[in-house]
């Protein structure tokens, strides 16, 4: 039985069961008896809010990728490292796991958790039927794993702290650092703005609701 | 036997919780998703772990996590300093990013932790429970101390060739840290919390609204 279907609503914060108002115009909301929180059938305008962060956050992962993370001053001359680099020269030197670490955490993640939510915005608004649980766990997964993102933003700002030695060595942060921040903080959002509960809805009514 | 009703915020699904509760883990029916969580002795064991995380907390922030040498130059790194550096660099964006994730909101859930399950603990619910416990999921996934801790073992093997590297006291009890803060986490459950709260503002909790079946 779905809330949903018998004029009931379920508290985002605290999960308290709410009954709507019978007879409201515009959007339907509640107040939560419990917590105060604003109580909708779905998240208003999940949909839209998810796309705008999604685009919003590919834009943002192309300077990431392209500009230097950060550059490292020395007297020998200045050498300026992308995250790709990085991966490169890990691989290179015989350091594969943490090679590894920072492709899945920095590249890999940020990626499929795009192309997660592109494909569950796909999927619920053409009204997919089927692998639920698939698209629930897939849901879960990007909740999870976004944060790990931010690993070669907090390896950079340590390597600031570590490494400044006057005007001898000195790291500085690159501009591909707060592009790649932004990719992160976005992303995280852009999950958080989805309703996983548009995933269990019957293929007509999604439709209906979101023409 | 009594029964109350829950809902489940990933899918929707109206589902009877027996009452009173069973220890254990109550599980969505129809997607899976874990509706509520109670064991005896849950709040104690939050508060205490929680102690023990604000002690190591201020710990960890008090000595360096690592220190650095090459040729003759020494230079060590706290939390502060990491952000400090980032701050007299004008990157001021990434400086709050850091601050946010690693101080400031790790620092307020423990103390939101402490200040909620105290009380509860002594069967006290304390004024502003529910906006301390909406908090404190709000702030869930922006305490990033464990992504930090993968960070510095990163820079550490970036380091290691370019000069000695020397682990800092506080990088163990930053390690202690992470494990105890995570063992609270798998503990809590804001469910039985909301209960406590329904129970102390006199409510009956949780039975269907309206005369819906």
């Amino acid at each position: 039985m779905r809330a949903i279907d018998h004029g009931l609503g379920c508290c985002p914060t605290c999960h308290q069961i709410v009954r709507f108002p019978t007879r409201t115009e515009g959007a339907v909301t509640a107040l939560c008896p419990r917590c105060g929180s604003e109580v909708h059938p779905r998240k208003p305008g999940a949909i839209q809010n998810t796309w705008a962060l999604v685009l919003a956050s590919i834009l943002f992962y192309i300077p990431a990728n392209l500009l230097p993370m950060m550059h490292v001053h020395t007297f020998a001359g200045t050498q300026s490292d992308t995250i790709m680099s990085g991966v490169i020269y890990f691989m290179e030197t015989g350091s594969y796991l943490i090679g590894s670490v920072i492709f899945i955490a920095s590249i890999f993640v940020p990626v499929l958790k795009i192309l997660i939510l592109i494909y569950l915005l796909l999927s619920v608004q053409r009204g997919w039927a089927g692998r639920y649980h698939e698209r629930k766990r897939l849901y879960q997964l990007t909740e999870l794993v976004g944060r790990w993102s931010m690993v070669d933003v907090y390896v950079v700002s340590i390597m600031i702290a570590l490494v400044h030695f006057g005007g001898l060595t000195e790291i500085k942060a690159g501009l591909g650092a707060v592009f790649f921040l932004l990719v992160v903080v976005v992303t995280m959002f852009a999950a958080m703005q989805f309703d996983p509960r548009l995933i269990w809805d019957p293929p007509k009514e999604t439709h209906a609701r979101h023409p | 036997m009594e029964a109350h009703y829950i809902c489940c915020h990933e899918c929707d699904e109206i589902s009877r919780l027996p009452y009173p509760h069973k220890p254990g883990r109550y599980k969505c029916p129809n997607c899976g998703h874990t509706l509520f969580k109670y064991w005896p002795g849950m709040f104690e064991k939050i508060y205490a772990l929680n102690l023990a995380a604000l002690f190591l907390f201020v710990v960890t922030n008090m000595f360096p996590f690592l220190s650095f040498h090459v040729l003759g130059n020494a230079s060590e790194a706290t939390f502060s300093t990491a952000i400090l550096y980032l701050y007299h660099d004008e990157d001021y964006l990434l400086a709050v990013a850091v601050f946010l994730t690693t101080l400031l909101v790790p620092l307020t859930r423990i103390l939101l932790y402490l200040l909620l399950f105290g009380p509860l603990y002594h069967g006290i619910v304390p004024r502003y429970a529910a906006g301390m416990l909406k908090l404190l999921e709000t702030l869930l996934p922006w305490g990033m101390l464990d992504v930090f801790m993968v960070g510095v073992l990163v820079s550490i093997v970036k380091l290691v060739k370019m000069g000695t590297i020397i682990p800092g006291i506080s990088l163990w009890s930053f390690a202690a840290l992470i494990v105890v803060m995570a063992y609270a986490q798998s503990l809590f459950d804001p469910h039985p919390v909301w209960e406590r709260i329904d129970e102390a503002r006199g409510r009956t909790p949780d039975s269907l609204p309206g005369a819906a079946s």
